[in-house]
């Protein structure tokens, strides 16, 4: 009973702030009538643009399509290179120093090499999302393989498991619960990566498009384009945090919590 | 050294064995010999070294001198035949997999069909089958440990290795967990090394106990226990046979931890 009250009280306050931001801003295009801060409808007329007409194909859908891309190869790669660096002493001591080296770079650094060498192509951008997102992901792979409980290590060992049948069936889910906490990071650097790219020499993504509708002065769609991103980070990070708790549904029960 | 062994599944010659780091070795000249057939106790105090030992019989770890013998020959991996129970069921149960795929997890080379019939007979074995569809993380520490169990069993070993399986489980279960090891072990002639801080426990269940000395541990003396099969919790630890052979091995680890 309380619960639900309590609930009702935190979601109105919720709605409240929400509307008051609105209220503000409306207030303030219509007070101060001028290009840096268009009223609310303009700036909804761009998003549905963005989101739904014809801008969703030139502008969102390719910025969608890289960000997936080397979200996904720096998933895949940073998972597997950083857990058989986490399962293996040697390599660790072996690629340490140029991966404690290479982990200072601000992945913003690599946007200039990377045009040089690859051109302003969407090679070159879905390289810089992945150099963005990889090194949360292996340092989280690397940490999560390093500290898999050696019980579990010792069964598969008994039970007659290789080196990497043991990576596959036992560290890869050990470790599940530090990669997705890595994950996580590596989206938002990911997001981050996503717009630079499209600030240099880019044609089509939503980094384009704030870009151009700057330089055009339609500052509608610079705050639509903020907005979008915005949207495109809270849905992406809603999706990930349900395969999260699919995947990692056991994790919760072995700590003791409360499992759905 | 000892001579390639007639009828013996587990030979340890006189192992020694340290951690990097700490100056005393924990073993030291540890020698003892398994039977086929034969269950076998070690006692000792905690922190003797009885996991460090158990890590030596299991090939996960090799002694820095001396060898161990498993049917005669010295391995660098567990043999296919040879299983063991972990002390820490909540960290040897893989809390990822269902009981049922707990359970079957060695048996991957295994055809589908016959993994879960012999998983299937396993869980009966261990009267665990109601569960097989759970979590490890939702069973008591006493179904964990039987899930354990079945685990071990269901790869049909020659060689049951037990680290304090019963240390984390309540008196009642405790004495409902012996019995079922006794009757599983009996009914599959396992050879079995149980290794346990509990004296009581070592004398009623094995056929042979070893008492360690501690720091660092060795073997102080052999004890037989030759009282027959099938025990009984209540009736086997009344005989005169059981007390004489309790305080025979309550005398020889008392006069340990006094040195
Ligand atoms: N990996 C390790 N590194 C260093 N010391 C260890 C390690 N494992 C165990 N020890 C030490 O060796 C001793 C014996 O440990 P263990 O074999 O686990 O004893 P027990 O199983 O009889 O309680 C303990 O003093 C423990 O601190
Ligand atoms: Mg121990």
């Amino acid at each position: 009973m309380t619960n639900s009250v309590q609930r009702i009280r935190a979601l109105s306050l919720q709605i409240m702030l929400i509307a008051g931001l609105l209220a503000i801003w409306q207030w303030a295009a219509v007070t101060f009538p001028g290009p840096t801060l268009p009223p609310l409808l303009a700036v909804w007329r761009s998003y549905w643009r963005l989101v739904q007409g014809d801008l969703l194909h030139t502008a969102v859908l390719p910025s969608l399509y890289r960000l997936l891309i080397g979200f996904l190869i720096a998933a895949v790669g940073g998972a597997l290179i950083g857990l058989a660096i986490g399962c293996s002493r040697s390599l660790d001591a072996w690629s340490r120093p140029v991966l404690e080296y290479l982990r200072y770079i601000p992945a913003i650094a690599i946007l200039p090499p990377a045009l040089l060498i690859l051109g302003p192509t969407d090679t070159m951008r879905i390289f810089v999302i992945a150099f963005g997102c990889i090194f949360p992901v292996l340092l989280a792979a690397i940490d999560g393989a390093k500290r898999v409980e050696p019980t579990f290590l010792d069964t598969a060992r008994v039970n007659g498991l290789g080196a990497i049948a043991r990576i596959r069936r036992v560290v890869l889910f050990a470790a599940m619960p530090s990669l997705f906490a890595g994950l996580r990071i590596a989206l938002g650097l990911g997001l981050i990566m996503m717009v630079i790219s499209e600030l240099i020499a880019a044609d089509n993504g939503i980094g384009f498009f704030i870009l151009r509708s700057q330089r055009l002065f339609q500052s509608a769609g610079v705050y639509a384009g903020v907005l979008v991103i915005g949207t495109i980070g809270w849905l992406l990070t809603a999706g990930l945090l349900l395969v999260e708790r699919r995947v990692l549904h056991w994790h919760r029960g072995w700590r003791g919590l409360p499992v759905d | 050294m000892i001579a390639e062994t007639d009828g013996a599944i587990l030979t340890v010659d006189n192992i020694s064995r340290s951690y990097p780091g700490a100056p005393v070795p924990i073993l030291d000249g540890l020698t003892f010999r398994q039977k086929r057939g034969e269950f076998v106790a070690i006692v000792g105090p905690s922190g003797c070294g009885k996991t460090t030992l158990l890590r030596c019989c299991a090939a996960l770890m090799q002694p820095d001198a001396g060898s161990v013998l498993h049917a005669g020959q010295i391995l660098s991996d567990p043999p296919p035949w040879l299983s063991i129970v972990f002390q820490d069921y909540n960290r040897s149960l893989f809390p990822w997999l269902s009981v049922k795929q707990n359970v079957g997890f060695g048996l991957a080379h295994v055809g589908k069909h016959e993994r879960d019939e012999r998983v299937a007979a396993a869980l009966r074995a261990v009267r665990l089958d109601h569960a097989a569809e759970l979590y490890p993380w939702q069973l008591s520490g006493g179904m964990q440990q039987r899930c354990a169990l079945a685990r071990s069993i269901v790869v049909r070993p020659k060689l049951l290795l037990l680290d304090e399986p019963f240390a984390s489980v309540d008196a009642q279960t405790r004495f409902d967990l012996q019995d079922l090891v006794m009757e599983i072990c009996r009914d599959m002639s396992l050879s079995t090394l149980l290794v346990t801080h509990d004296m009581e426990e070592a004398v009623f269940m094995a056929d042979k106990v070893v008492v360690l000395s501690t720091k660092p541990a060795r073997v102080v003396d052999e004890v037989a226990i030759n009282i027959p099969y099938p025990r009984d919790q209540l009736a086997t630890k009344e005989t005169p046979e059981f007390l004489r052979l309790r305080h025979q091995v309550y005398t020889l680890v008392r006069q340990q931890i006094r040195h």
